[in-house]
C-alpha cells in the first residue's frame, strides 16, 4: 500500500523533475502549482494493462481490509480502535487509488473518441468526393447515350438503297471514291442525290397537269358534238313508229311505259313491275298501264316516305301568313289536310279482264299513307264493296301505317270513310302489292319497299280478285232474276232438288246493316259476331198459300267460299222461329251447315240460288208434313205429296228435310 | 253475362263453319260419370264431349274450365241418348249402341269398347235409339226409338234377349218402375205402356189424349218424357204435364204448362221439367209452380242431376239443349254459368 502510494508519488516527482530546467526541488509545491499537472500527458505513458491490474489488486485489498474492520468490530476490545483505525486510513488510500484509476479511465475514453470523430470525418469527406464524382459520371454517360441516340432528320427519308445509288446517281453527286470509305459523306452525298430526283419530278407533275387541262378542253368539245347528235336521233325513232306498229313491236310503247314508271314513287314502281311481270308470264288477261301527267311527278320531287317533312311545310306556312291576317284555325286546318291528303299525280291502272266483264283497279299513292285502291269501272255490284276483305279482315277502312294516326290527330281527320270518295280504300293487299309492310309491333319512321313481298303475294291476290270478280258478276246475274221472282237453279244443279217446288220466292230486296240487326229472329247470328258491317244484308220472302217465310240473308264479301247464312221467320199459324220451333232451326241448319252440297260444279257460284231453291223444299215440306189437328175442322191446307219413310224422328220430332237423289223420297239426316 | 256483342273478327272460312256449326248445335243427351266428376253431353253432330265438373265449380275456374276436356266422334248420327254403369259410357243413337270406358274416355283418340246393333225388322232406313234405361239388378239394358220396339240386351254378354213390341209409332222415353220390376215407355203414338220384364208381356196401357184434362190436340198427341216413382207417374209432350197414379190408371194433378215438355224428372219432393221455352220448371206435387228458373238455350231436351255419392261437391243440375251450352245449376235456384261445346 504504501509502496504503491510511493510508486505514484514517485512518477509525480519525476515529472516535476522533467519539467523546464528552471524546475527545482525547492519550488515543490508553488513550482508544482506553476507547472500545471498534465494527467492527459500521463495517460499516455501509462500502460492500460497495468492499470487494470492495479484496480483490481485495490479493489482486493479494499475487500480485505472491510473483512477485517468486520472482524475487529465484531470480536470488540481495545486495541480493536486503533487496529479498525489503521485499517481505515489504509481503505482511504485505497479509495485514492480507485479515483485515480477512474479519472484516467475517463481521459482515455475521451481521447479515444475524439480520434474516432476526427478519422470518421475523414471518411466523410472522402465519402462526399467519390458521390459527386460519380455523379458526375452518371451525367456524362447521360450525355454520351443522348448523343449517340440522336436522330437526325435525315434518317427519316427513305433513301433509295445503296446499289441502285450508286447505279443511279451521276459520279459528281455519288462520288464514289471519297463515299465508299466515310459514311458521313456517304449519307451526304445520297441525300444530295434524293434532293435530285425530287426537283426533277416536280417538274414532271407539272408537266402533266398542263396535259390534262388540255385533254379536258377536248372532250368538252366533242361532248358538245354528241349532244347536238340526240335530236337528229329522236327524229329518226319518230319516223320509225308506224313501221314498228306494222310489225307488231311495241317496243316503244313499253319504252315510254318504264320512261313514265321512273317517276313513280316507290311502292307504285314496285306494283307496276311485279304487275307487268306477272301480267306477262302467267296471266294474259292482266294489262297494266299508267295514268297521270309525268311533269307534275317532276316537279314533286318530294320522296313519298319523307311525311315529316309535312310538318315543317305546314310550320313555314304559318309564318308566311302571320305577316297578312292569321287565317282561322279551321282554314288552317282545312289546308294541313288538303297538304296532307294530295296525292301524287302518277297512278298505275290494272285492267283484269274476265269473262263476263273485267275490273279496274287503280293504285294511288299519297306521300302520307302509301296505297290505295280506287276501282274505277263500276260494272260491278258496288264499287265500295267489291274489294272489301279480299283477305280476311282486310276491310280497307282504317290505314295500315300505324304513323298516320298521329298525323290525322294532329290535322283533325278522325275516320278516312269522309274522304273515301277522293281517297279509296287502303286495302292491305294493295300495300303488300306495293312491297310495303307495316309491321303492327314496330312503328318505322321510314318506309321500305320490298320487291319480294310483292312478288310472293302477286299470283295469290291476282287469283282471289279474279275469283271475287267472277263470283260478283255471277251474283249481279242472279240478283237481276231474283228481284224478279225466280231463283235460276242452272241445269246442272237440278238434281239437288225434287222436279216439283210450290213455294215461290216473292221478294229480294237489299237491306242495310242496322235493319238486320233489329230483326228479332237474327240476335243469334249479330252475337256470334259474323253480322259486321263489311257484309252485305238481303231480305227474301217465300210464299206458299197462307205461309209465309222471311229469310234474312249475310252475304260475306267473301262469297262463294264463306257461304251466306239465312236465318227465316215463318209466319203460318203464329210466328215460328228458331227459338220456338225446333223444325225452323232444323231448315236453317239444312241450309247453313250442309252448304257444301249446295256449291254446285266449281268455281261454285251457284251457292246463293241453291240455298234459296233448297228453302223453297223445306218450306214444302214442312207444310205438307205438319200433323192434321183432329179437333179443327176442314181439310189440310197442304197435302201431302213428298213422297216420306217417316214424318217425325228424335226427340225433337223433326220432319224429313233431306232430299235423296235420284229415288226422290225425303229421309232425315 | 257471356251475350256481350262481340266485334267483327277476321273470319276466315274455317272460323265461320265453326261459328255456324255451334249456332245450329243441339245437345240431345247428358250424362254423368261415375265418380260424379265428369258430365258427357252428344250432340246432334255425333260428337261427345268430356266436360270437368270438378274444375269447372272450383274456385280457380277459368274460362278454359268451362270448355270441354275432350271431345271426339262417337256416331256418324246424332247422339240421341246416354247412360252411365259403373264403369261404362254407353252412348246410342244412329242405330247402334257404343261403349266407352270412362277410365279410358278422357285420352285422346279414344275407342269405343264395343258396339252392338239390335235386331231390327225394317231395312230402309236404320232407326234411331232415342232412350237407354239400366235395369241393374238384372244387368240388362233397354233400348227404344224408332222401330216402334223395346229391345233387352244383356250386358255381360251382349246379346239381345227379346223385344218387345205394342207402340204404333217410334218411341220416345222410357222409365223404370223398380219395386216391380216394371219398364214404363212412352212414344209418339200417344200411349204410355207399361211391361213387366220377367214376364216380358205388356202389363198396361195408357192413351193419355184419350184423357180430356191434359189432352192438347193443337199439340200433338206425343208423349215426349216419362218419370215414375213406385206407384206415381209424371208425364208430358203433347198433352200437358201431367201426374198419374198407375193402379188405377187416373190423371191426379195436371201441371199448367203450356209448352210442351221433353224432360222430367222427380227430385226430393218436386217434380223438375224442361221442354220448349228456356226455363226449368220446378212444381210442387200439389200442381203449382214453385219456381222457373231460366237457361241459356232456347229450348231444353235433357236434365241431369248429379247424384253420385262420391262427388258431393259437384251436385248440381245439367240442363242442355238448342244451343251448344250446358247450363250447371248450382242451387236450383238460378244458373251459376254454363259450359260450353
Amino acid at each position: 500500500m504504501s509502496s504503491e502510494s510511493s510508486k505514484k508519488r514517485k512518477p509525480k516527482v519525476i515529472r516535476s523533475d522533467g519539467a523546464p530546467a528552471e524546475g527545482k526541488r525547492t519550488r515543490s509545491d508553488t513550482e508544482q502549482e506553476g507547472k500545471y499537472y498534465s494527467e492527459e500527458a500521463e495517460v499516455d505513458l501509462r500502460d492500460p494493462g497495468r492499470d487494470y491490474e492495479l484496480y483490481k489488486y485495490t479493489c482486493q485489498e479494499l475487500q480485505r481490509l472491510m473483512a477485517e474492520i468486520q472482524d475487529l468490530k465484531s470480536r470488540g476490545g481495545k486495541d480493536a480502535a486503533v487496529e479498525i483505525e489503521d485499517r481505515r486510513i489504509q481503505s482511504c488510500v485505497h479509495f485514492m487509488t480507485l479515483k485515480k484509476l477512474n479519472r484516467l479511465a475517463h481521459i482515455r475514453l475521451k481521447k479515444g473518441r475524439d480520434q474516432t470523430h476526427e478519422a470518421k470525418q475523414k471518411v466523410d469527406a472522402y465519402h462526399l468526393q467519390l458521390q459527386n464524382l460519380l455523379y458526375e459520371v452518371m451525367h456524362l454517360q447521360k450525355e454520351i447515350t443522348k448523343c449517340l441516340e440522336f436522330k437526325s432528320k435525315h434518317e427519316e427519308i427513305d433513301l433509295v438503297s445503296l446499289e441502285e445509288f450508286y447505279k443511279e446517281a451521276p459520279p459528281d453527286i455519288s462520288k464514289a471514291e471519297v463515299t465508299m470509305g466515310d459514311p458521313h459523306q456517304q449519307t451526304l452525298a445520297r441525300l444530295d442525290w434524293e434532293l435530285e430526283q425530287r426537283k426533277r419530278l416536280a417538274e414532271k407533275y407539272r408537266e402533266c397537269l398542263s396535259n390534262k387541262e388540255k385533254i379536258l378542253k377536248e372532250i368538252e368539245v366533242k361532248k358538245e358534238y354528241l349532244s347536238s347528235l340526240q335530236p337528229r336521233l329522236n327524229s329518226i325513232m319518230q319516223a320509225s313508229l308506224p313501221v314498228q306498229e306494222y310489225l307488231f313491236m311495241p317496243f316503244d310503247q313499253a319504252h315510254k311505259q318504264y320512261e313514265t314508271a321512273r317517276h313513280l314513287p316507290p311502292p307504285l314502281y314496285v306494283l307496276f313491275v311485279q304487275a307487268t311481270a306477272y301480267g306477262q308470264a302467267c296471266d294474259k288477261m292482266l294489262s297494266v298501264a299508267i295514268e297521270g301527267s309525268v311533269d307534275e311527278a317532276k316537279a314533286l320531287f318530294k320522296p313519298p316516305e319523307d311525311s315529316q317533312d309535312d310538318e315543317s311545310d305546314s310550320d313555314a306556312e304559318e309564318e308566311q301568313t302571320t305577316k297578312r291576317r292569321r287565317p282561322t284555325l279551321g282554314v288552317q286546318l282545312d289546308d294541313k289536310r288538303k297538304e296532307m291528303l294530295k296525292r301524287h299525280p302518277l297512278s298505275v291502272l290494272l285492267d283484269l279482264k274476265c269473262k263476263d266483264g273485267h275490273v279496274c283497279i287503280e293504285p294511288r299513292a299519297w306521300p302520307v299513307f302509301s296505297l290505295q285502291s280506287f276501282p274505277s269501272s263500276s260494272d260491278l255490284l258496288s264499287p265500295d264493296s267489291v274489294l272489301s276483305c279480299l283477305y280476311p279482315g282486310d276491310h280497307g277502312k282504317k290505314t295500315p301505317n300505324p304513323a298516320n294516326q298521329y298525323q290525322f290527330d294532329k290535322v283533325g281527320i278522325l275516320t278516312l270513310r269522309d274522304y273515301v270518295l277522293d281517297l279509296g280504300h287502303p286495302y292491305l293487299w294493295v300495300q303488300k302489292l306495293g312491297g310495303l309492310h307495316f309491321p303492327k309491333e314496330q312503328p318505322q319512321h321510314t318506309v321500305i319497299t320490298d320487291h319480294s313481298l310483292s312478288a310472293s303475294h302477286m299470283e295469290t291476290t291476282m287469283k282471289l280478285l279474279k275469283t271475287r270478280v267472277q263470283s260478283r258478276l255471277a251474283l249481279h246475274k242472279q240478283f237481276a232474276s231474283l228481284e224478279h221472282g225466280i231463283v235460276p237453279v242452272t241445269s246442272d244443279c237440278h238434281y239437288l232438288f225434287p222436279a216439283k217446288v210450290v213455294s215461290r220466292l216473292v221478294k229480294w230486296v237489299t237491306i242495310a246493316h242496322e235493319d238486320y240487326t233489329e230483326l228479332h229472329f237474327t240476335k243469334d247470328i249479330v252475337e256470334a259476331g259474323l253480322a259486321g258491317d263489311t257484309n252485305l244484308y238481303y231480305m227474301a220472302l217465300v210464299e206458299r198459300g197462307t205461309a209465309k217465310l222471311q229469310a234474312a240473308v249475310v252475304l260475306n264479301p267473301g262469297y262463294s267460299s264463306i257461304p251466306p247464312i239465312f236465318q227465316l221467320c215463318l209466319n203460318w199459324k203464329g210466328e215460328k222461329t228458331n227459338n220456338n220451333d225446333d223444325n225452323i232451326r232444323a231448315m236453317e241448319s239444312e241450309v247453313n251447315v250442309c252448304y257444301k252440297e249446295l256449291c254446285g260444279p266449281r268455281p261454285g257460284h251457284q251457292l246463293l240460288t241453291n240455298q234459296l231453291q233448297r228453302l223453297c223444299v223445306l218450306l214444302d215440306v214442312y207444310l205438307e208434313t205438319e200433323s192434321h189437328d183432329d179437333s179443327v175442322e176442314g181439310p189440310k191446307e197442304f197435302p201431302q205429296e213428298k213422297m216420306c219413310l217417316r214424318l217425325f224422328r228424335g226427340p225433337s220430332r223433326i220432319k224429313p228435310f233431306k232430299y235423296n237423289h235420284p229415288q226422290g223420297f225425303f229421309s232425315h239426316r | 253475362m257471356e251475350r256481350a256483342a262481340q266485334q267483327a273478327v277476321p273470319l276466315g272460312q274455317m272460323e265461320v263453319f265453326q261459328a255456324l256449326q255451334r249456332l245450329h248445335m243441339t245437345i240431345f243427351s247428358q250424362s254423368v260419370s261415375p265418380c260424379g266428376k265428369f258430365l258427357a253431353a252428344g250432340n246432334n253432330y255425333g260428337q261427345i264431349a268430356i266436360f270437368s265438373l270438378s274444375a269447372a265449380l272450383s274456385s280457380e275456374a277459368k274460362e278454359e274450365s268451362k270448355k270441354p276436356m275432350v271431345t271426339f266422334h262417337a256416331h256418324d248420327g246424332p247422339v240421341y241418348s246416354m247412360v252411365s254403369t259403373d264403369r261404362h259410357l254407353l252412348s246410342a243413337g244412329d242405330g247402334e249402341v257404343k261403349a266407352w270406358l270412362w277410365a279410358e274416355i278422357l285420352k285422346k283418340g279414344c275407342k269405343e269398347l264395343w258396339r252392338r246393333q239390335p235386331p231390327y225388322r225394317t231395312s230402309l232406313e236404320v232407326p234411331e235409339i232415342n232412350a237407354l234405361l239400366l235395369v241393374p239388378k238384372e244387368n240388362l239394358l233397354i233400348l227404344a226409338g224408332g222401330d216402334c220396339q223395346l229391345h233387352a240386351m244383356d250386358l255381360e254378354t251382349g246379346t239381345f234377349m227379346w223385344a218387345l213390341r205394342g207402340h204404333t209409332d217410334y218411341i220416345h222415353c222410357l222409365a223404370l218402375r223398380e219395386r216391380s220390376p216394371e219398364v214404363l215407355s212412352g212414344g209418339e203414338d200417344g200411349a204410355v205402356r207399361l211391361w213387366d220384364l220377367r214376364t216380358a208381356k205388356e202389363v198396361q196401357t195408357i192413351e193419355v189424349y184419350k184423357h180430356e184434362e191434359c189432352s192438347r190436340p193443337h199439340n200433338g198427341r206425343w208423349i215426349g218424357c216419362l218419370a215414375t216413382d213406385s206407384d206415381w207417374m209424371v208425364c208430358g209432350g203433347g198433352p200437358a204435364l201431367t201426374l198419374w197414379h198407375l193402379r188405377s190408371s187416373t190423371p191426379t194433378t195436371v201441371f199448367p204448362m203450356r209448352a210442351p215438355q221433353k224432360h222430367v224428372t222427380f227430385y226430393q219432393d218436386l217434380i223438375l221439367s224442361a221442354g220448349q221455352g228456356r226455363c226449368v220448371n220446378q212444381w210442387q206435387l200439389s200442381g203449382e209452380l214453385k219456381a222457373q228458373v231460366p237457361g241459356s238455350s232456347p229450348g231444353l231436351l235433357s236434365l241431369s242431376l248429379n247424384q253420385q255419392p262420391a262427388a258431393p261437391e259437384c251436385k248440381v243440375l245439367t240442363a242442355a239443349g238448342n244451343s251448344c251450352r250446358v247450363d250447371v245449376f248450382t242451387n236450383l235456384g238460378y244458373r251459376a254459368f254454363s259450359l260450353s261445346f
